[in-house]
């Protein structure tokens, strides 16, 4: 069918770039699309793949000056390290998600312990004082109580939400029963600082650079894991 | 092949950019780990939301906005309207400089660079200057449409 515009020059040329769109134009946005939703697609599908091994460092074993909080039977045949920051996102799910299944199901039934190594990253503010927090409820036997206390809450007091987190930290403390005035000492005296140096320096001496690490046998999983993931591990390392 | 085609292709691979940004903050994407990379202190520290969305989530808005009207003002009504190229100027103007705000906080508040916002950053660059290119063209010769 004739197009009266056609019949002029200018409009002709508007016409006849109009015509061509549909062949070059929507194949280029197709193509833009497709290779899009291939990256956006491979980047979600990997997340389930889990573990990557970053890679093999020392057995575990006793590390120089710095000092866990051990749980579970200190002979279990699988030894779980795990170098976190009590601020972090990826701790938080893990501590909240994943960690229960782990205590049950691998800990409680002796197949591995766990012990946690401090590793504050300098960009969360509130991380080294958390991790003090911890340190102190430590002294009167409810590392874990605090611990769990801490990542349960940690939108609450993370440096997005406050400058001060201390008031928080009493609180828990106050919730778990603990001598608040024993565990206020401790913590405004940063008494355990030492040890959360010791603890942080171990992860740097061991190439972590992320949190959650995890070191199990003789491997490094620098990231969070599933139960699933972790319980394969584990079976494995118990198979060696 | 026109400007305004290339605004459509520009800010459809905006919104793969800002889209992964979003699944990464989400924790759909990446190991959800907190990693000393820029991208995590960016998009972990308090100005990654802004009135509660996901600046991200902003992007991806703004890229899906700017590829709607680039697409509908490649349509025949609209290939030789002046008004549309004002519009997408000041569309895309609007997103240099909220991407202008958020370098400058990368920059010297939260002292991180995240590639991929400085990609965003690019693009949304780009798609201004095409933008301001065929503004001028529209307003020298009002048929002007090719490259």
């Amino acid at each position: 069918m004739a197009r009266p515009t056609n019949t002029t020059g200018k409009k002709k040329n508007t016409v006849r770039n109009a015509s061509t769109r549909p062949t070059g134009f929507y194949y280029v946005l197709g193509a833009i699309a497709i290779v899009g939703a291939s990256i956006l697609a491979y980047s979600m599908m990997r997340k389930p793949s889990e573990v990557v091994v970053t890679q093999a460092v020392a057995p575990t074993g006793p590390i120089g000056p710095a000092e866990g909080y051990l749980i579970g039977k200190a002979d279990a045949p699988v030894k779980i390290i795990e170098f976190a920051d009590f601020e972090c996102p990826g701790c938080g799910n893990f501590a909240n998600v994943t960690e229960p299944d782990v205590r049950k199901r691998l800990i409680e039934t002796g197949l591995a312990n766990l012990t946690y190594y401090d590793f504050p990253l300098p960009q969360h503010k509130n991380s080294e004082a958390a991790s003090n927090a911890a340190a102190c409820a430590n002294d009167q036997g409810k590392f874990w109580e605090m611990h769990d206390m801490i990542f349960a809450n940690q939108d609450q007091w993370n440096t997005e939400a406050t400058d001060n987190p201390k008031p928080f930290f009493a609180k828990y403390a106050e919730r778990l029963g603990l001598n608040t005035g024993t565990w206020e000492t401790c913590f405004d005296t940063r008494k355990h600082q030492g040890r959360i140096m010791a603890n942080a320096a171990e992860g740097e001496k061991r190439k972590v650079n992320s949190t959650p690490t995890f070191i199990i046998g003789d491997k490094m999983y620098a990231q969070g894991m599933t139960y699933d993931a972790m319980k394969a591990i584990v079976d494995s390392a118990t198979k060696k | 092949m026109t400007k305004r085609m290339i605004v459509a292709m520009l800010a459809l691979a905006g919104i793969f950019v800002a889209l992964y940004l979003l699944l990464y903050k989400l924790g759909m994407i990446g190991h959800l780990s907190c990693n000393i990379g820029s991208c995590e202190t960016v998009n972990t520290s308090k100005w990654a939301r802004l009135m509660g969305i996901p600046v991200a989530g902003w992007g991806v808005a703004f890229y899906l906005a700017m590829f709607a009207l680039a697409v509908v003002s490649t349509t025949e009504r609209y290939a030789d309207s002046a008004g549309m190229s004002k519009l997408l100027v000041f569309a895309s103007g609007t997103g240099v400089l909220f991407s202008v705000w958020l370098t400058y906080l990368e920059l010297f508040t939260i002292h991180a660079i995240c590639e991929w916002c400085v990609t965003s950053a690019v693009i949304v660059t780009v798609i201004f200057l095409v933008t301001v290119a065929d503004l001028r063209n529209k307003t020298a010769d009002p048929d002007e449409s090719a490259v």
